[in-house]
Parts: C-alpha cells; structure tokens; sequence
C-alpha cells in the first residue's frame, strides 16, 4: 500500500462529502417518495439527468444572451427546477396515480418503462454528447492540496437543502401532513385531507430536488446518457441503509456512502462499488428496515 | 394467476384442463419448429434468442408468477451459467480455436450448476425477505456479481469479455444450433412444468397468496422459497449455458440488472399468470426487437411505451388479459 498522508486522507474525506451531497439531493427525494406514496421510483436518477440536460440547455440560452458568467448557473437551474417540478406534477397526474392500487411488480414497471422512454428523449432532444458546464473557477490551495471551491458550495447546498426540509417536514403545516402520510395514509384521509394533491406535491418535491442536484453538480459531474442508470442503483442503496422513509437515515447514509466509495477508490479503486453493495446487503440481512427507520413498513 | 379450470363451461378441454397454456402451448410449439422455414439465416438466429431468453424468463417466473417475489437479480445466475460455460470452453478448446462436440457438451453442463450453487448462497438471504426488500436484495445480490465479474480481471477478462467461443462445426450451421436450443428448451420447460404442477409448485402457489397461513398449515416456507429459487437459478443457469456459444461471446452486461429487466418485461408482456406466458412475451419481445432495430435506434423508447401501455391497460399481460376475456365469457354461458 503506498504511503498515504494525512492531507490526501482530508482530501480524500472531503471529496467523499461532495459525492455525498449527490446522493442527499437525490436519494432524500427517493426516500420521500417512497414513505409517502409507497412507489420506488427507478426513474429518479433519470430525471435528474434530464434535468441536468435542461439546466445546460438554459445556461447556454443565457449566456448567448447577456455573455458567459458563472453567477447565470442559479437561474438556469432555478429554471430547470421549476420545469421539473412541474413535469414532476403532472407526471404523478397521469401516469403514476393510476397504480397506486396496483401489486409492487406494476409500479416497478412503470416507473422502469420511464428510464428507457426519457433516456431515449435526452437521445432525441440532446444527441449523444456529453454536456458539462465550465464555470472557469480557480482551485485554491489547501492543506497542500489543489481544492475547487465550487465544492463547498456543493456541501453547502447539501446541508442547506437537508436542514430546509427537516423545517419543512416539521415546523409547516403542508410538512408535517406529509409526515403523518408516511405514517398512516388512511387516517390522514380520514381527517379531510385531500390525500391525491399530498401525492402530486411530494412528488413534485422530489423531482424538483433531483432536478437541483442535476443543476448543481453540472460544473463537476458530466451528464451522459447512461449514468443514471448507475446512479439510481447506488440511490437505492443509500436509501436501504438509511432506512425507507426516514429522511435523517438517508441524510446520514448518504456521507457514508460517498465517504466509503471514495475511501474504497483510494484503497481497493476496483471493489469501489461492489463495496457499496455489500454494506446494503449486510444492512438488509441484519436490519432491513436501515439504519435509522422503524420495522413499521416491513 | 395460474387459472382453475372451470369444467362446466364451453371450450377445449384443452383449455379447461391446462388452463390458457393449453391451446397456447401447441401453437408455439408448432411456430418453433417451422422456423428454420422462414426465408435467411436471420429469423432462425432471431428463434434461437427467442427461445433462450424465454427459458430466462420461464425461470424468472417461477420466482415472480409462482412464488409472488420480484427479482431484479436475476440476471446474475443468467450470467453465472454463461460465465462457466465460457470459461470451461476457453479451457477446454484446442490451439486453433476448434473445440470437439464432447467438450462443447461438457462446457454446457457446467453452467446450471454453478448458477445453482450462486442461487443458494443468494438465496438463502433473499427468501428471508418478501416484496420490496427481496427486491432490493437481490438487486445488490445481482449488482455485486456484476461487480465482481466487471473488476476481476485477472480471472473473468473484465469488461473485454471472453470472445471466441465458437462451437464445433455441427453446431455452427444455425438450423442445428436451433434444433439443439429447441430440444433443450423444450425439455427444460417439460421439467419446469412438472415441477409447478407437483405439490411443491402448489405450496409455492399458497404460500404466494397468504405466506402466514401456508406456515401455519405446516409448510416450511422458507425452505420451499431457498428450493424454488435455486430451481429457478438452475434454469436460468441452462439459458446462460446456451447463450455464450450462441452468440460466441459473453459480457459482464449479461449479469446487469438492466438484463434482468429483460426477463421481467418479457413475462409481464406475455403474462405472468400463466406458464407460458413468459415464452410469448419473448416472442414478441425479442421479434420485436430484431425488427425495429433494423429502422431505428430509439429501441429502449419504443419498448418502455409498450410496457407503459400494458402497465396501463393490459395489467396481466397479453395471456392474462385474454384469458380473463374467456373466463367472463363462460361465466356468462350456462
């Protein structure tokens, strides 16, 4: 084993953070989706693909328009959120509300038809390049290391979306009936509560998260076809070691899972991801419900 | 699910004693073997991945029709088997490439029971869950070999693959090579079938409809669940054994959960309810297609529109579907 320096572990440790911001953005949604509705979405990571392809698409109009600056990034993706969320909305309308009473297997095929359909769009709309945006930022020397400061405001966001929507969930009203949806869907209705726009919210909110993960992560992470694909299984992953439903759990498990996958590339670069998914099936051996959720839905 | 057969009513007895396999299984059977007839050697390779995607899926569904668990690993014993099989071949093949007709034969055996042996160890885990975590389970499951099989380099050739395995010439001339798949398809259904139809393929069937009460009743479910899941691995095992040779090379994809998806499209288009449903919904999967990837490359568009659709409006698959049409229909007659 070479020799490793203390600097290059915090280096290490801190890109782990960055990688596992995406997975907060994205598998908090996922998570949330699932404890409401009760449907694992396998198009999500798709979704944030598209949406990182409609953030780029934005950012581009706008730089034509009023010339090339970084700062053009926070309204093209606080454009692509909005068009997301509302893609989001209208596609629980549609599609996704007709098979809440269906069997498992269903919902899955559903939501798994939507990862071959969108991909092929972004195939269509897109073509097959790559889209990345360059922001020109200059790396900062830190502890010896080159570090890009776009990073922080990486982590930044990641913590700041986390601690927005733990206010959200529980100091609003619209929170915390969501909450009590993941609770007991049944007696939420019974209370007058028009459960059907809960449902097309929440999976708004989810979309729209992913859609701000695929915006955020443009300057660092390319978007190309095929990726979500990858992603959406590591999601998964996050979301069964932090347990389904519980937004803390899959907060936590979320840096774990960056942590370890970039310490694991580091260490042992080829078993990176197998590693992941042997703590998921160490996880769901000795406790499927995660680690933080309660056995309530097993 | 698997229909009861309702004497009184009109119809074939074929009908009512085996249910919409009954008249289905014939007509397949009978478009199986003229195949080979259709004009071009490509209808003929087309059959011959109909056939064993339809044996994967036919396993799948023994999991998914018989047992109520969706597995979305289940590639990973479809690609055990191929992985064996190649390697015993690569091993086995002379200087020149030629490999004889006894070490072809004997490179195919290997590949269901090692696919076996992967489905215990995994399954002994997976059947301790049901529904969404036996799921997610056996997607890690599928994943990790996947892994595994992708980084190993050293011992599985990595993403390049092993290429070159080139059956002996008997078995080069596709019509045979279809002939070959034909006859071990059929006799791997023959076995499957009895095995659903045996009592352990209906404590499978109770246990899918109430796990607790089969439990009660004295059936060990955990031990039919590991059993049936090594069965239906095995199977898939046989389907991965044909496909290196077929196709003359393997990949790592073939362990991918995207493959897997493949076995679960192919049964919920034909229909999970019935036996050979799975078989149809390779027939119209894999025909499908051979015939639009020859106009067009958005493939993956045009295939999750028809899921789409029957997730829509069709939920039991095109067998499912007709035969609750029937199943009215004589409810409707005296």
């Amino acid at each position: 084993m070479p020799e490793i320096s203390l600097a290059a572990l915090a280096a290490q440790l801190f890109t782990g953070l960055v990688l596992g911001m995406i997975f907060v953005l994205l598998a908090i949604g996922l998570s949330l989706i699932f404890g409401v509705m009760n449907i694992l979405n396998f198009a999500h990571a798709t979704l944030w693909l598209v949406s990182g392809y409609v953030t780029f698409s934005i950012f581009t109009f706008l730089s034509q328009q009023f010339g090339a600056s970084p700062w053009l990034l926070v309204p093209a993706i606080a454009g692509a959120v909005a068009l997301m969320s509302a893609f989001g909305y209208a596609l629980e309308r549609l599609l996704i509300r007709h098979t809440y009473d269906r069997e498992l297997p269903e919902q899955l095929l559903l939501t798994f038809a939507l990862v071959l359909i969108l991909g092929d769009a972004i195939k269509l709309i897109w073509g097959l390049e790559n889209r990345r945006i360059n922001l020109g930022v200059r790396p900062v020397e830190m502890l010896d290391t080159l570090v890009n400061p776009y990073q922080f405001v990486i982590i930044g966001t990641g913590f700041a979306v986390a601690a927005g929507l733990w206010y959200f969930l529980h100091r609003t009203r619209f929170g915390k009936i969501v909450r009590a949806a993941v609770y007991s869907r049944s007696m939420v209705s019974a209370l007058g509560i028009r459960i059907p726009m809960i449902y097309a919210m929440v999976f708004a909110l989810g979309v729209g998260l992913a859609a701000l993960a695929g915006g955020v992560f443009l300057p660092l992470l390319p978007m190309a076809l095929g990726v979500d694909l990858d992603i959406i299984v590591q999601c998964f992953a996050v979301v069964v070691i932090g347990g389904f439903g519980s937004m803390l759990g899959t907060f936590v498990a979320s840096i774990i899972v960056g942590i370890v996958y970039s310490f694991s590339i580091l260490f042992w670069p080829d078993g990176a991801l197998a590693m992941i998914f042997l703590i998921v099936i160490a996880v769901l051996i000795v406790r499927p419900w995660g680690l933080f959720g309660t056995e309530l839905r097993s | 699910m698997p229909t009861t057969a309702n004497a009184r009513g009109p119809g074939s007895r074929l009908y009512a004693g085996f249910g919409i396999s009954g008249p289905v299984t014939p007509l397949l059977l009978a478009a199986a073997l003229g195949v080979p007839w259709l004009p071009g050697e490509f209808w003929t390779h087309v059959g011959t991945e109909v056939l064993i995607f339809g044996l994967f899926a036919m396993s799948f569904n023994l999991l998914y029709g018989y047992m109520g668990q969706i597995s979305f690993g289940h590639a990973a014993f479809f690609g055990v088997g191929a992985y064996a099989t190649a390697m015993l071949f690569t091993a086995l093949k002379g200087a020149d490439g030629q490999i004889g007709v006894a070490q072809f034969l004997l490179s195919l055996l290997v590949g269901p029971p090692v696919a076996a042996l992967a489905a215990l160890v995994i399954g002994f885990f997976c059947v301790r869950l049901t529904g969404i975590y036996f799921a997610i389970l056996s997607l890690a499951f599928g994943e990790l070999l996947f892994y595994i099989v992708f980084s190993w380099y050293s011992f599985t050739k990595g993403d390049d693959g092993i290429q070159g395995l080139l059956p002996p010439p008997f078995f080069q001339d596709s019509t045979n090579f279809y002939f070959f798949t034909l006859a071990i398809v059929a006799a791997a259904a023959a076995v499957m079938w009895r095995i659903t139809e045996s009592p352990f393929g209906y404590a499978l069937r109770t246990l899918r409809d109430n796990q607790r009460r089969a439990g009660f009743l004295g059936t060990n479910v955990r031990a039919h669940m590991l059993a049936n899941f090594v069965i239906a691995g095995t199977f898939a095992g046989v389907a991965g054994a044909l496909w290196g040779p077929f196709s003359r090379s393997v990949s790592p994809g073939l362990l991918g959960w995207g493959e897997s998806g493949i076995a679960v499209f192919m049964t919920l288009i034909g229909g999970a309810g019935s036996f050979v449903g799975p078989m149809l919904g390779s027939v119209i999967y894999t025909m499908l297609q051979a015939v639009v990837k020859m106009y067009t490359v958005y493939w993956p568009l045009t295939i999750g529109t028809i899921i789409l659709l029957i997730v829509l409006f069709a939920p039991g698959g095109i067998l499912g579907t007709i035969d609750k049409r029937i199943q009215a229909m004589r409810a409707r007659k005296p």
